[in-house]
């Protein structure tokens, strides 16, 4: 399990624990004191994240296209800042 | 003819069943069954309540809150973990019909809305308090009130605390640090970056004095009456099947 804490600009902490296959997502969990709305949300996206290439660009570009399909309202924190931290966790050993 | 509110005051409680009741009162508001609804409460023992996305074992020290008989919840809504004190900390809820006219679909405004009832309530005491986006109540920089918001079921509820009194090396006893070396620090950055109604007014500032000045900012601030009641037979019941069910399982509270 790989873990990373990034500290979104204006103070909310994302923290991702993250099992990688090759370079994609084999599992990920993103907790920390942002805002989803509606919240049950980030089980869905979670899993839906199994899969993905872990670079910066796919993943902000899918979490955000996640959010938008869904109605859904992230504050506190943008898809960029989750794609970052997963991608910290992912060079993490 | 002014709107009228519900104002309930439900007292010390502990953890699971404040939360429970919060979620049985946007219920009823969803069934119309109740109005728009201010409630204040307190937690008794003490409690430690994380947001929705965190991780309980990431955020709270368990051993350290059962030792102390310390509560932890896990709230219905996003943010950070918060020490609930018995004693130093009061804590309201807002339940509001979503087609309000306080209401908007963006959530940042919504914030700033319902927090200004807390902010002119603050300043009826003498209290500079302004608010911070995203879900803050500062006074000379210092945070005085969190606060945090969800909607569903066409109802939006926000809750926050007022912070009477703040005691950050408890704080830091009960909530997880990264290591024993930046404890000292961390208890430091509270005690500089957070300040409370007692601390601020440098006198003892009474739950009942506290209410009465929010209550009425509330008012002035919404433009409405709020009128003393009681929860329903119905609220009441649901709050035990949600306590039962959901906010006192380690299935909830250790969902993440």
């Amino acid at each position: 399990m790989r873990k990373a804490e990034y500290k979104v600009a204006g103070g909310k902490l994302i923290r991702v624990q993250l099992v990688k296959k090759e370079t994609m997502i084999e599992k990920v969990k993103i907790t920390g004191d942002f805002f989803l709305h509606p919240e049950e949300l980030i089980e869905d996206l979670e899993e839906a994240l199994v899969g993905q290439a872990i670079n910066v660009s796919n993943l902000d570009e899918f979490i955000g296209a996640f959010i938008k399909r869904r109605g859904a309202t992230l504050l506190g924190a943008s898809p960029e800042d989750f794609a970052k931290c997963i991608i910290m966790a992912a060079e993490n050993e | 003819m002014t709107e009228k509110w519900r104002l309930l005051d439900t007292g010390l409680n502990d953890a699971f069943s404040n939360m429970a009741l919060d979620e049985a009162i946007v219920m009823a508001r969803s069934k119309n069954l109740v109005p728009n609804t201010l409630r204040f409460f307190r937690w008794n023992p003490s409690a430690v309540s994380i947001g929705y996305f965190q991780g309980m074992e990431e955020e709270v020290d368990i051993r350290a809150c059962d030792e102390r008989g310390v509560d932890y919840v896990r709230r219905r809504t996003g943010g950070g973990a918060v020490y609930h004190d018995r004693d130093g900390e009061l804590t309201y809820s807002l339940i509001v019909n979503k087609d309000h006219r306080l209401i908007s679909d963006d959530f940042q405004k919504t914030y700033e809305t319902l927090c200004s009832g807390l902010v002119l309530g603050l300043r009826r005491m003498e209290i500079h308090a302004e608010f911070k986006v995203i879900n803050d109540i500062i006074v000379d920089g210092k945070k005085i009130s969190g606060n945090a918001q969800t909607r569903g079921l066409n109802v939006v509820h926000q809750h926050g605390t007022i912070l009477r009194e703040v005691n950050p090396a408890l704080m830091f006893t009960l909530l997880k640090v990264p290591n024993e070396k930046i404890r000292d620090k961390m208890i430091k950055a509270v005690e500089e970056r957070v300040t409370s109604v007692n601390g601020y007014l440098k006198r003892n500032v009474t739950f009942e004095e506290l209410k009465a000045a929010l209550l009425h900012g509330f008012e002035e601030a919404f433009n409405i009456e709020l009128v003393p009641g009681e929860t329903l037979d119905s609220e009441q019941q649901s709050s035990v099947r949600l306590q039962m069910e959901k906010y006192a399982t380690k299935e909830w509270n250790f969902k993440r």
